[in-house]
């Protein structure tokens, strides 16, 4: 213990040290990171070292001292300088507290849900991209696209469809909560029109049916058990193949079973939205497409809280997040593409 | 005969040793439950024999043990038995809605059937079907309020209690007029219960928990049925044990109830010997008939019973002072008003058998000298303090595990099958969130 303390220290000791020497070969104490005396300095750094959440505090000085010491005109200086303040970080990020251990990287989560892609699929695994979107972000065109372009399989509708059949129920007392309707291989942006929008509410049937439902459905609700025959028929779908699912909570089911796997949330301004919901649904009043979309939105985000107990669309629930205004369907795909072969998963 | 207050200590030490020992030392706990209801029985003992006789101190323990504790264990036994001869397979999910519709059966099924039967014979398919969730331990603390407790107020057969009034001249069918306020609390508390389960639900399924409904359709298969007439004999030596003393041929000329004498004063009633052996005759009969396999799918072990048994022995021995200090109290306690009955007999019938708590407060009821409300044995009491009276001993019995028999039942079971039960004070702490402001309210509605 007193040996560990010694050597924080002496580690302390060093970075002031060298945030002197940077600023002697600059010739300049302006913006000098450790101005106080020596002993307080160190004194603050160890206890900096010691408490987690001071960690980011350590990592800006020691970003600073950095920035500093790559504007040494010497290059031999400057060569010497950052050898040794490489050395420092090395022995810093060893730390059990070091910021990049322990602040901003979770372990539980990084196995799964960082862009450590490389260490992420293991031989075994299959890529599996998840997509969620708000309505009217071209998120679903994106996901085709996408899977079009890594020639894998693309599932929205058709994981809802299936679970029907294993269910053995009827699509007309069944409403898909999982997705926005989107059929693979549909001609145009029409294919919208004639289908239930997605969350409308489930239609009113009589006892008898209630009854029926409460025996075909293991006595949970209707929307419960089509979720959990989901949740099944993903994971066994993600031990056979690669795929782009959309929605469907996929993310948090897959994180749950610890299936890796790649999140993304697409969304765009509200602008953008209305008129693309205005131009491909063919709503005529925009004031009825913000409606619309702000239905839908609070709609998804009820569900998604239910299933899964994070909030939708928050950026720390995903891998990347996009807004699909700023790169369009194609630029959103080539993004991800830059992602996903920077991470070499294939 | 006046006993001192500290007589009541080996009780409450009891009491604490059953809320605290399991928290602190749990693995010694399991082992030496035997040897702690001794000690706590014997400091109960020795000094009550030093104040009032050897003689007097084995008559006070052979009395609780013959009359009380005998025929309580026999029955807790017998349904046992019987209720773990019985077993629904399914795949049935536990969901909010389904346990309200099996907290709902239970609850109905109490009065008919008794608490301890509609516990035993429910239980298990409560756990069975809410074996895929993580979070379900309020699932049992609400059995334990409806169907070990509150559910058992419309008949005699519901809860003991009860079954006192009816044999001190209270008619069978007279308890129905409970059930406006049973049918109150029922929905109140499974309001309550629905947003907590529905919580907890979702919890459940956000950590990706899910039920194996993989194949379509519901298949629910209820093995050992037959046991149902063997439930149907204890059922029935139940109701013979409160109407055979009435009857003249259990009578001697003094009319006292016949039986066999064992010390001084206590004996053992023709009556009870029936009840028992009709109880006993059913547990042999159900094990003898059914098949074996049964009682492994229910996981049956007698883990359960024996710690109800060597628990309640000491409970039943170390409560005897405070009894009869409550005896000696009733008629100067000043209380008249349904409200204070309601409160008084329920919070006693928390910690000590709501039998006799029930029967002091009958007692002190009729013996005020009302000049309106039902006849009994016991002179006139007002149907409002008789309603206070019932509801408050069978209600309350739910407030704490040792409030009444099958509450620890349950609990023993549930923790036998992997449920993290609340200990001792957490169980109270459930009574005093949800309970009490549900009985504040009965106050309230029915008792003001």
């Amino acid at each position: 213990m007193a040996n560990e303390e010694k050597n924080l220290r002496e580690l302390a000791g060093r970075i002031y040290d060298l945030d002197e020497e940077v600023y002697r070969e600059l010739g300049s104490s302006l913006g000098r990171v450790f101005n106080g005396k020596k002993e307080d300095c160190i004194e603050e750094t160890v206890r900096m070292m010691h408490e987690r959440n001071q960690a980011h505090i350590l990592r800006n000085e020691l970003a600073l001292i950095s920035n500093m010491a790559r504007t040494i005109p010497s290059h031999a200086a400057r060569h010497q300088v950052m050898a040794k303040y490489d050395e420092i970080l090395k022995e810093v990020t060893e730390l059990p507290t070091s910021f990049i251990k322990g602040d901003i990287l979770d372990e539980k989560m990084a196995q799964l849900n960082t862009l450590n892609l490389q260490a992420r699929f293991g031989e075994q695994d299959h890529l599996i991209i998840c997509i969620g979107r708000t309505y009217g972000c071209g998120g679903s065109e994106i996901g085709f696209t996408l899977a079009d372009t890594l020639k894998i399989n693309y599932y929205d509708v058709e994981i809802f469809d299936e679970v029907l059949k294993r269910l053995e129920a009827e699509k007309a007392s069944v409403r898909d909560k999982g997705g926005y309707p989107y059929k693979k291989g549909a001609a145009d942006s029409r294919q919208y029109i004639n289908e239930i929008p997605a969350f409308a509410p489930t239609p009113k049937s009589t006892l008898k049916e209630k009854l029926r439902e409460f025996n075909r459905y293991h006595g949970l609700p209707k929307k419960d058990a089509v979720f959990f025959n989901q949740s099944d028929l993903l994971c066994d779908m993600a031990k056979r193949e690669d795929f782009v699912v959309m929605g469907r909570c996929a993310d948090a089911i897959l994180t749950n079973n610890r299936i890796p796997h790649i999140s993304i949330f697409i969304t765009a301004p509200l602008e953008q939205r209305i008129h693309r919901v205005m131009e491909v649904r063919g709503v005529e009043n925009e004031k009825k497409a913000q409606r619309l979309l702000a239905k839908l939105d609070k709609a998804h985000i009820k569900y998604y809280k239910y299933y899964t107990g994070r909030n939708w669309g928050k950026a720390r629930n995903y891998d990347l997040c996009i807004n699909s205004a700023s790169y369009g369907i194609q630029g959103s795909v080539d993004l991800i593409m830059r992602m996903i072969s920077s991470g070499d998963t294939q | 005969m006046t006993i001192p207050m500290w007589l009541c200590i080996p009780f409450a030490g009891l009491l604490f040793c059953i809320a605290v020992l399991p928290l602190v030392k749990g693995e010694w706990w399991e082992s030496h439950q035997p040897l702690v209801v001794a000690g706590w029985s014997i400091l109960f003992i020795i000094p009550f024999g030093v104040l009032f006789g050897a003689g007097t101190a084995l008559e006070t323990v052979l009395e609780c043990l013959v009359n009380d504790y005998l025929t309580f264990i026999v029955l807790l036994f017998g349904l046992f038995c019987v209720a773990g001869n019985i077993t629904m397979e399914g795949d049935l999910a536990g969901s909010p809605r389904v346990n309200i519709i099996l907290l709902t059966i239970g609850t109905l099924l109490s009065s008919w059937i008794g608490t301890t039967g509609a516990s035993m014979l429910m239980v298990r398919p409560v756990i069975k079907m809410n074996a895929w969730r993580r979070n379900r331990s309020h699932i049992l603390v609400f059995f334990i309020f409806l169907v070990s407790n509150i559910g058992g107020c419309l008949t005699p057969i519901g809860d003991p209690p009860l079954l006192m009034g009816f044999s001190r001249g209270v008619p069978f069918f007279w308890s129905l007029h409970l059930l406006p306020i049973m049918i109150f609390n029922m929905v109140v508390l499974l309001i309550i219960f629905y947003f907590i389960d529905r919580k907890r639900y979702c919890r459940d399924m956000a950590r990706g928990r899910k039920p194996d409904i993989s194949k379509p359709g519901t298949k629910i298969q209820i093995r050992g049925l037959h046991n149902l007439i063997f439930l149907a004999m204890i059922v029935a030596a139940v109701v013979l044990s409160g109407i055979l003393p009435d009857l003249p041929m259990f009578q001697d000329a003094e009319g006292h109830v016949r039986g066999i004498h064992i010390f001084k004063e206590v004996s053992l009633s023709f009556p009870a010997m029936i009840e028992i052996v009709i109880i006993l005759i059913a547990a042999f009969l159900s094990f003898r008939t059914t098949d074996p396999v049964i009682r492994k799918k229910n996981h049956f072990t007698w883990g359960a019973i024996q710690e109800v048994g060597t628990l309640f022995i000491g409970i039943f021995i170390t409560m005897q002072p405070a009894l009869a200090i409550l005896k000696g109290m009733g008629a100067d306690l000043g209380i008249t008003e349904p409200y204070q009955m309601f409160w008084t007999t329920g919070v006693l019938s928390s910690f000590l058998d709501n039998t006799p708590t029930y029967l002091v407060f009958l007692t002190t009821a009729g013996a005020i000298g009302f000049n309106d409300g039902l006849v009994t044995a016991l002179g006139m009491v007002p149907v409002k303090v008789l309603t206070a009276i019932s509801c408050g001993a069978v209600f309350m019995g739910a407030n704490t595990y040792i409030g009444n028999a099958p509450n620890f039942m349950v609990k023993a079971i549930a923790d036998e099958n992997g449920i993290h039960m609340p200990s001792f004070f957490r169980y109270i702490g459930w009574s005093l969130m949800v309970l009490v402001p549900v009985f504040l309210l009965d106050t309230l509605l029915f008792f003001r």
